[in-house]
């Protein structure tokens, strides 16, 4: 289990998104109430209801981040940039780069102890052998074959280059459960729920529920000694099985088979070119098509052993995104819907893995 | 009635978020439809509007807005609350 630390404060970048709300209320289960970091333009109803604490905090204002940060031993970055489409990268990369200097250098320049970069499992680079990747594998290099893993791999390597400040990393697999209000792991699952069979690749979906990532990051933030980058998955799919598994809850035809990879980045790079310069998403985004295409199982017993974690079953994580969704007319309501039984799972805690 | 000063303050948020000039979008428009406002750019606004008068919104109350006078007629409700 993990050694808890005293009370400390702490800065949560990105507290108003999907995993910055869990986190927000993790920290708050374990008697820490954060500063929650807003921008003017971002959503803060969620913060607003939970009577948060907010302070301005923009990653593109150096100055008012260090203001934000004074007296915090802690920050949890969990508002890293993320492009709405593949088609800029290099525009995505300077932005993305230029935000993680600020933060690490706000950071150093405000005296915090510990910062906890939220990152993606997108940084996992296969296991030579095959078999689970787990902390250990990294690319080199950044991956050649999408913008945002190239992206996601910067940011990451920026963050454990530090050296002024201690820096743990966490690596969140595909983010599921209530409170997905851009719906984006999610959006092929609201697509199949409302009977629109989308086109898609298949591939390794490592998923996690996001109220899971909110107690590991919390944990990261006040456990002594923590390591260095953990992967949070609670299991390994396939998207053809959760597609699948999706259209039986909500009584829709089973998906068409998987488009190969080749036509499924074509797709998205269409759908991506259709909506640029608009206020749109892209109804298939390319870095969805890249994750899916190249996803790995993982092997998560790090996260189990150091941090103490259990995973949320996947059944109950989407029930209560169900519940959720419906609340909020997501997901189209649906009266006979029942709970299946999840699909196969490819166990993500088998296999070896650091300490 | 909403106050004249409550719907231009209204007006001003619609126009930082979309771009708009103010004397182009009216009471009738779809956020989504006209306005070209996705789901996100929704929530933002309704984010917004709930800083710029201090007044809790719902998610449900904020997903439900479909246009401008549903805008109106939330500020107006919540403000004739205070």
């Amino acid at each position: 289990m993990a050694g808890e630390a005293p009370a400390v404060e702490v800065l949560l970048l990105g507290a108003g998104g999907f995993l910055g709300l869990h986190t927000l209320d993790a920290l708050r289960d374990r008697g820490i109430d954060p500063r929650c970091g807003r921008r003017r333009r971002s959503n803060v109803l969620g913060l607003r209801s939970r009577k948060a604490r907010l302070v301005p905090a923009d990653l593109d204002e150096p100055g008012g981040l260090v203001e934000a940060m004074s007296g915090c031993s802690v920050v949890v970055h969990a508002a890293g940039h993320y492009p709405k489409t593949s088609r800029d990268p290099q525009a995505a990369l300077a932005l993305g780069l230029r935000q993680s200097r600020a933060v690490l250098d706000a950071a150093a320049a405000a005296g915090v102890r510990r910062l906890v970069y939220v990152s993606t499992t997108s940084t996992v680079a296969p296991a030579p052998g095959g078999g689970p990747s787990d902390e250990r594998h990294t690319w080199p290099e950044p991956p050649a074959f999408g913008a945002y893993h190239a992206l996601k791999w910067h940011m990451e390597r920026a963050f454990l280059d530090e050296d002024r400040l201690e820096v743990t990393v966490a690596c969140p697999a595909a983010c599921l459960g209530p409170g997905d209000l851009r719906v984006g792991t999610s959006a092929l699952l609201v697509a199949t729920s409302r009977g629109m069979d989308p086109p898609h690749p298949d591939g390794w979906v490592p998923v996690v529920d996001a109220r899971d990532v909110g107690r590991a990051v919390a944990t990261l933030a006040t456990m002594s000694a923590p390591p260095r980058r953990v992967l949070l998955a609670g299991g390994n799919h396939r998207l053809q099985d959760l597609l699948t598994l999706a259209a039986a809850r909500y009584r829709v035809p089973p998906p068409a088979p998987p488009v190969d990879a080749a036509t499924a980045i074509q797709l998205a790079d269409a759908a991506e070119a259709a909506v640029e310069g608009t206020a749109q998403r892209p109804s298939l985004s390319r870095e969805i098509v890249d994750l899916v295409v190249h996803g790995l199982p993982l092997c998560c017993a790090l996260a189990e052993s150091r941090l103490g974690l259990s995973w949320t079953p996947l059944s109950t994580t989407l029930d209560d995104f169900d519940a959720w969704a419906r609340r909020l007319g997501i997901v189209p309501p649906h009266p006979e819907t029942a709970p299946c039984s999840p699909p196969p799972t490819r166990t993500a805690s088998t296999g070896s893995s650091p300490s | 009635m909403l106050a004249a000063a409550h719907e231009d303050r209204i007006y001003r948020i619609l126009t930082e978020l979309t771009a708009i000039p103010r004397q182009d979008i009216k009471p009738a428009d779809r956020l989504r439809e006209d306005l070209g406002m996705d789901s996100v750019t929704r929530m933002e606004l309704v984010s917004m509007l709930a800083e710029e008068f201090d007044m809790d919104i719902e998610l449900e109350e904020a997903i439900a807005i479909e246009d401008v006078v549903g805008i109106f007629t939330l500020a107006e409700a919540r403000l004739s609350d205070v």
